[in-house]
C-alpha cells in the first residue's frame, strides 16, 4: 500500500523552477533515498514533504490524505536535520522530550518515551548532558531520538551523516539501517553520497535538475541505468563514456564506429539509424586486463595502488578520460601501454538524447 | 644589547602610544580625582588635605543617599524599558513582513540624530504651552488643561526616562536583532516540525538563546545609563527641586556649580566605585558565558 504519493509536485522560487513535476509512490516500511548532485532539488523536495516549504502546484498525499496545506506536525512526519538542530541550552533528555512537551503529555509518559528512545539509541548515560558535550555521532542519535519519540508514520532525513567523518559515517549508516529494521517505519533519506544511497536504500530516486531521472532498486540503477546521468552518477569510479557513430542496426545488433578504437557490435534489439551519435558506457570495474570480447590499448598517466584494487587513469585518442579498476595488484605501470577488454554484455549504450538503448 | 632585551624594548615601543594614551587620558585624571577627594580644593589656588572628611560629609549631611537611590531607580527603570522595548522591536523587525528593510532604517533616527538636537526636540514636546504631547492629550480628552511635563517632580522624572529610552532603544534593538538572527534557522524549523507555535518557540528557544545578548546589553546599558548626563542636564538640570538629580548631575553641581572640587571629587569616586562594580560583574558574566559556550 502506498503511504506517500507525490503527484506532479512543483516548486518555484519566483522565476526559478526548482522542482519540475515529481511523481512518486512510497510504500509503507520502505527506505527510500533521494540522491543527486548539489542543487538538484532533493532537499527542497524533502522540505516540501515535511511542510517546511510551500507547494507551488501538485499534491502530497500521506496515508490517503492530501497534506499540502497541513502544518508539519499534522502530517505524521518527523525530520532529522543535517545540522542535527539540537537545542544547545537543553539537556539531551529535554531535547528528545521537546515534541512531547509541545504536546503537553504527562511527565510519566514523557519519561517513559524518552527513556525507551534513549535505550534504542544507547543514550541512557548521556541524558543529563548538553549537546555541546557530545560527539558528532551522539548528537546525531539525539536528533534521531527526538524523531523517534513522536512515533511518526514517516521519518525524513536530510543528509544526516554529512557532518561526520568517514569512519563514523559508515558506523552510523549501519545503525540507521538496523533502526529501520527494528522500527519498520517508512524512511525518506536525502544524500548526495551515492555509497549511502546504494547501501541503505530499498528504492533510490535519482534527481537531476528538479526532475526524477530514474527510480529503482540500487542494483537496477547500477546494472540498467535509464540514461547517461544515472549511469554517470551511480558507481565509483564513474562509468567511462566513449563517443561513437552508429554504422547500422538489424534488430539484434548495433554496430558502432568508435573512431580510432575500432568498431564494436553490441547485442541490442532496438533499431537505430546509421549516422546517429551514440555513447558507449563501460564501468571501470568491468574492464579486464588483456584481451576481451572488445579490446583497446591504453597508456595510464596515473596508477593508484590501493592494495585491494588498482586504479588506472588514461586518456583515449579522442580525448576522453578512461579509468580502469582491477582487483589486487596487477602489473600495470604509468606510461606503459597495456590491453584492456570487456564483455559486450557489460557495455551500455546511450542515444543522442542520453537515453539507454536496450 | 641582547636580542631578548631589544625584543622587549621593541614591544614596549609598540605599546607606548597606547600606554601614554591610557596614562594621560584615563589613569592620571582618575588618580588626580581620587587625591582631590581627600582635599578641600575650591576656587582658592591652595588647598589642604582633609582626609575622609569629604566622604563623611556627603554620607552624613545632605541628601546623597537619596540621590543614590534615585539614580538606581532612574537607571533600572530606563534600562528595563530599553530591554523590553528593544526586544519587542527586534522581534517585529525579525518578522518576515513586507518593507522590512524600511522599518529597520526607521529605527535608527533617535540614535543617528545628534543627541542634543534630539533632547531639545523632546524638551519642546514636553512644553506645556506649545508641546505636542500636552496638545495631543488635550485633543483626545485625556487632560483638561496644558501640562508642563518638566515642571513637576514626578512627570519630569518620567519624562527624562522616556527621552533616555528613546535615545537608547535603537542600539538595543539592533543588537538584539543581530543576536536573534544568529540563532540557526534549523532550530526554529525543527521546533515547528514538532508542533511548537510561534510563542512557544520564542519562549523555549529564542529567549533562552538570547540570554547572553540580553545580559551583555543590560550590563553595558546599565553602565552608560548610570552615567547619563546630557539628557537630564538639557531637559531639567536636575530639577524641579532635585527630582531628577542623579549622582552624575549631583557631582557636576557640587564640583562645577558650587566650585567644591574636593567634595565633588569624593562624589565622583563613589560613582566610580559603582561603575567599577558593574564592570566587574560584566566581565565576570562575559567570562562565564564564554566558558558556557565552550562546554
Amino acid at each position: 500500500m502506498s503511504q506517500l504519493s507525490l503527484k506532479n509536485l512543483q516548486k518555484s522560487f519566483n522565476e526559478a523552477h526548482i522542482i519540475k513535476g515529481i511523481n512518486l509512490e512510497v510504500s509503507e516500511g520502505e527506505f527510500v533515498v533521494f540522491v543527486g548532485p548539489s542543487g538538484c532539488g532533493k532537499s527542497t523536495l524533502l522540505r516540501m514533504i515535511a511542510g517546511l516549504e510551500d507547494v507551488s502546484s501538485g499534491e502530497i498525499v500521506i496515508g490517503g490524505n492530501k497534506v499540502n496545506d497541513l502544518p508539519p506536525v499534522q502530517r505524521g512526519i518527523a525530520m532529522v536535520f543535517q545540522s542535527y538542530a539540537l537545542y544547545p541550552h537543553m539537556t539531551v533528555f529535554e531535547n528528545i522530550a521537546f515534541p512531547l512537551r509541545v504536546e503537553r503529555l504527562p511527565q510519566a509518559e514523557v519519561e517513559q518515551r524518552v527513556n525507551a528512545a534513549a535505550k534504542v539509541l544507547q543514550l541512557e548515560s548521556r541524558l543529563q548532558q548538553r549537546p555541546g558535550t557530545l560527539s558528532g555521532g551522539q548528537r546525531q542519535r539525539v536528533a534521531i531520538g527526538r524523531a523517534i519519540v513522536r512515533q511518526p508514520k514517516i521519518f525524513l532525513f536530510d543528509e544526516p551523516l554529512s557532518n561526520l567523518d568517514a569512519a563514523l559515517r559508515s558506523e552510523m549508516r549501519i545503525e540507521l539501517m538496523e533502526l529501520h529494521k527494528r522500527l519498520g517505519s517508512t524512511m525518506i533519506y536525502v544524500t548526495h553520497d551515492q555509497v549511502e544511497a546504494m547501501t541503505m536504500a530499498d528504492k533510490i530516486v535519482v534527481l537531476d535538475a528538479g526532475t526524477i531521472s530514474q527510480v529503482g532498486s540500487p542494483l537496477e540503477l547500477y546494472h540498467r541505468p535509464d540514461n547517461l546521468f544515472v549511469a554517470g552518477f551511480i558507481g565509483s569510479p564513474k562509468m567511462n563514456f566513449i563517443s561513437g557513430t552508429v554504422i547500422g542496426s538489424d534488430g539484434s545488433t548495433i554496430n558502432v564506429d568508435l573512431g580510432a578504437l575500432g568498431t564494436i557490435a553490441l547485442p541490442r534489439t532496438t533499431k537505430i539509424g546509421a549516422g546517429q551519435q551514440v555513447t558507449l558506457g563501460i564501468r571501470p570495474e568491468h574492464l579486464r586486463l588483456g584481451k576481451g570480447e572488445f579490446s583497446l590499448s591504453v597508456t595510464p598517466k596515473i596508477v593508484e595502488h590501493l592494495g585491494i584494487h588498482t586504479v588506472t587513469y588514461s586518456t583515449l585518442p579522442a580525448g576522453e578520460n578512461f579509468v580502469g579498476l582491477y582487483e589486487g595488484d596487477p602489473k600495470v605501470n604509468e606510461s606503459e601501454a597495456h590491453d584492456v577488454g570487456f564483455a559486450l554484455s557489460q557495455a551500455h549504450l546511450f542515444d543522442q538524447a542520453g537515453l539507454a538503448i536496450y | 644589547m641582547t636580542s631578548t632585551r631589544s625584543a622587549t624594548l621593541f614591544a614596549l615601543a609598540l605599546l607606548a602610544p597606547a600606554l601614554i594614551y591610557i596614562l594621560t587620558i584615563v589613569a592620571y585624571p582618575l588618580v588626580d580625582t581620587f587625591i582631590l577627594s581627600f582635599t578641600n580644593a575650591a576656587l582658592r589656588p591652595d588647598y589642604d588635605w582633609v582626609g575622609w572628611a569629604n566622604y563623611q560629609r556627603i554620607f552624613t549631611a545632605g541628601n546623597f543617599t537619596e540621590v543614590i537611590i534615585r539614580t538606581f531607580i532612574w537607571t533600572l527603570l530606563s534600562v528595563g524599558m530599553k530591554m523590553i522595548i528593544g526586544m519587542c522591536g527586534a522581534v517585529l523587525l525579525n518578522a518576515a513582513i513586507p518593507g522590512q528593510a524600511l522599518f529597520r532604517i526607521l529605527t535608527m533616527p533617535p540614535w543617528v540624530v545628534p543627541m542634543a538636537i534630539g533632547i531639545y526636540m523632546w524638551s519642546w514636546m514636553y512644553n506645556g504651552q506649545f508641546g505636542m504631547i500636552s496638545g495631543l492629550l488635550q485633543n483626545f480628552g485625556f487632560i483638561s488643561r496644558p501640562v508642563a511635563w518638566l515642571a513637576y517632580g514626578d512627570t519630569a522624572f518620567w519624562a527624562t526616562i522616556v527621552t533616555d529610552v528613546w535615545i537608547g532603544v535603537p542600539m538595543v534593538t539592533i543588537y538584539f536583532l543581530a543576536a536573534m538572527q544568529s540563532i540557526p534557522r534549523d532550530l526554529h524549523e525543527a521546533a515547528w516540525t514538532d508542533g511548537a507555535g510561534r510563542f512557544y518557540r520564542f519562549r523555549r528557544i529564542t529567549l533562552p538563546l538570547m540570554v547572553p545578548a540580553v545580559l551583555t546589553m543590560s550590563l553595558l546599558s546599565l553602565i552608560s545609563t548610570f552615567n547619563s548626563f546630557d539628557i537630564i542636564w538639557i531637559l531639567t538640570q536636575g530639577g524641579p527641586s532635585g527630582s531628577t538629580t542623579t549622582m552624575i548631575i549631583d557631582t557636576y553641581k557640587t564640583a562645577i556649580g558650587s566650585r567644591k572640587y574636593g567634595e565633588g571629587a569624593a562624589r565622583a569616586v563613589v560613582i566610580c566605585i559603582f561603575v567599577l562594580t558593574f564592570c566587574f560583574v560584566y566581565f565576570r558574566a562575559v567570562r562565564k558565558l564564554s566558558q558556557g559556550e565552550a562546554k
